[in-house]
């Protein structure tokens, strides 16, 4: 099926890890013709991916951007805008998870802030840098990231923040629907990438069986999984999508 | 996007509207490559879509359905088994809104019962018949209907209320048959400009669509591309990792 994605600019961050959903992402859109701003904190990172990017024969650009601070994500967005005349997509992938394992009346305010920023504010300051320029060209896809987290118990200040997502990505859908901008959440379920870097392999694993065990489908998500659904939702075939929250978790949840 | 859906094998039911969902749903799945079995309770529609994808150079029959008879969609599926081989696929397009234009107060339970019928009893109906062989090839894809009235608050109407009930039994099925790899997702179409529009009085259908599509925060209605891209994306194993799932093709007009 022709995406009809050819020529559009996607603007990914979270592209550093070279395991991660980003990276995944970035590769499925060029695939499909996009040229990629790559961005993240971690800028060797964001240049890997760029030239993977660039090894399928599609142009990109590789910035470092701490999406928590405002004034860095304008001007990533000015750079890409420079170099691309342009901003389509916009994929809000970089995350954080801060505070596993803490009980909650032990988590600290400190635990509480991190997961906001990066999640919530992160994929705001982005959205508001990118927005105005699709609201001019009266066209945009933006892709944020929530979670199975946010739905089921457990990893309280995580979980806040991904229900956060939610409602700003309702929010957005609603107030620029008018503008030709389509504003959709993914909700993954568990993907082996390097969020759960922080605890021993053997744990991770049984984290990982447990977590399939209790999916209908009785497996995990690759990133290929994620990235198909990201492609989907920034093309024109799913042009009357928005406002929603795509569940890619095996079943995992089924409101 | 390669959906690897060549050589698969879909049965659509209501698909006898030639301006309907399931036509062009057919349609779309036979350019991705797939073989059809197009079945309404019209043999004469359900031929001519078929017709129509064996025009685009996929194979098709047709079959003549009753979807809440369960001997009649028994019998489909066995033809459909008799002539691929296999069914890879179900799209339970087929509905009926019985009760559009009447008053709560003045339904008749006959009413209620045909909503039921068609929209529920239908898609279970179906799903049971191809379920076994999805069980024994371990995979599937099930696609049913259900509609934005399914959530958004509105009149006291059995339509919602069976669509509804489509969601509950959705996520049974996918609960249930996850493990032996099928996926059972739904459709919550918005607006669609197809017989259903066509059978609400004539002075107000335009008011109705133009009135929902202002109503929508994309400020527009659907076509039956957009309700058949969405099939095709959940009928590809690119979409694998969904299931239990509603997916609303619905401009905005439900988030939740």
């Amino acid at each position: 099926m022709d995406y009809g994605l050819k020529g559009k600019i996607a603007l990914v961050t979270g592209t550093g890890s070279q395991k991660g959903m980003g990276k995944a992402i970035c590769l499925t859109l060029a695939r499909e013709g996009c040229d990629i701003i790559s961005a993240d904190i971690d800028l060797e990172g964001a240049k890997l991916t760029a030239t993977a990017v660039k090894a399928l024969g599609r142009k990109a650009i590789a910035l470092k951007v701490d999406v928590t601070n405002g004034s860095e994500v304008d001007e990533m967005a000015k750079t890409a805008l420079k170099e691309f005349g342009k901003i389509d997509i916009l994929v809000n992938t970089a995350g954080l998870i801060a505070g596993t394992g803490v009980p909650f009346v032990e988590s600290t305010q400190d635990i509480w802030e991190k997961n906001f920023a990066v999640n919530l504010y992160g994929t705001m300051n982005c959205s508001k840098a990118v927005v105005s320029g699709m609201v001019e060209r009266k066209y945009g896809k933006i892709v944020n990231f929530s979670s199975i987290a946010a739905k089921i118990g457990g990893a309280n200040a995580y979980a806040a923040a991904k229900a956060a997502v939610s409602a700003f990505t309702r929010g957005l859908a609603t107030e620029f629907g008018s503008s030709g901008i389509n504003v959709n959440a993914i909700a993954p379920g568990f993907v082996k990438t390097e969020f759960f870097a922080k605890g021993s392999e053997e744990r991770i694993n049984r984290m990982f069986e447990n977590e399939a065990m209790n999916s209908p489908l009785k497996r995990n998500q690759t990133t290929e999984d994620i990235a198909n659904a990201v492609a989907f939702l920034v093309s024109d075939v799913s042009k009357n999508i928005t406002g929603q929250c795509l569940h890619v978790d095996s079943g995992r949840v089924m409101l | 996007m390669d959906f690897g859906l060549k050589g698969k094998v879909a049965l659509v039911t209501g698909t006898a509207s030639q301006i309907g969902m399931g036509n062009t749903i057919c349609l779309t799945l036979a350019k991705e490559g797939c073989d059809i079995v197009s079945a309404d309770m019209d043999i004469e529609g359900a031929i001519k879509t078929a017709e129509a994808v064996k025009n685009i150079g996929r194979r098709a029959i047709s079959g003549k359905v009753n979807v809440t008879v369960y001997i009649e969609v028994e019998e489909m599926v066995k033809a459909g088994l008799k002539e691929f081989g296999k069914i890879d696929i179900l799209v339970n397009t087929a509905g009926l809104n019985a009760g559009m234009g009447s008053q709560f107060l003045q339904q008749k339970q006959e009413i209620w019962e045909k909503d039921f019928a068609v929209n529920v009893y239908g898609m279970m109906n179906c799903a049971k018949a191809v379920i076994p062989g999805m069980v024994e090839r371990q995979y599937g894809k099930i696609i049913n209907f259900s509609s934005i009235v399914a959530k958004m608050a509105g009149s006291a109407s059995s339509y919602a209320a069976a669509k509804a009930a489509v969601l509950a039994v959705n996520r049974g099925l996918a609960t249930q048959y996850g493990p032996s790899n099928i996926n059972v997702n739904a459709i919550a179409p918005g607006m669609v400009k197809t017989q259903f529009f066509f059978s609400m009085a004539a002075d107000r259908r335009e008011k109705v669509f133009d009135a929902m599509g202002s109503m929508a925060p994309l400020k527009r209605n659907q076509t039956t591309e957009d309700i058949a891209n969405a099939v095709a994306f959940l009928a590809s194993d690119i979409s694998r990792n969904i299931t239990g799932q509603c997916l609303q093709v619905d401009s905005g007009m439900v988030m939740q």
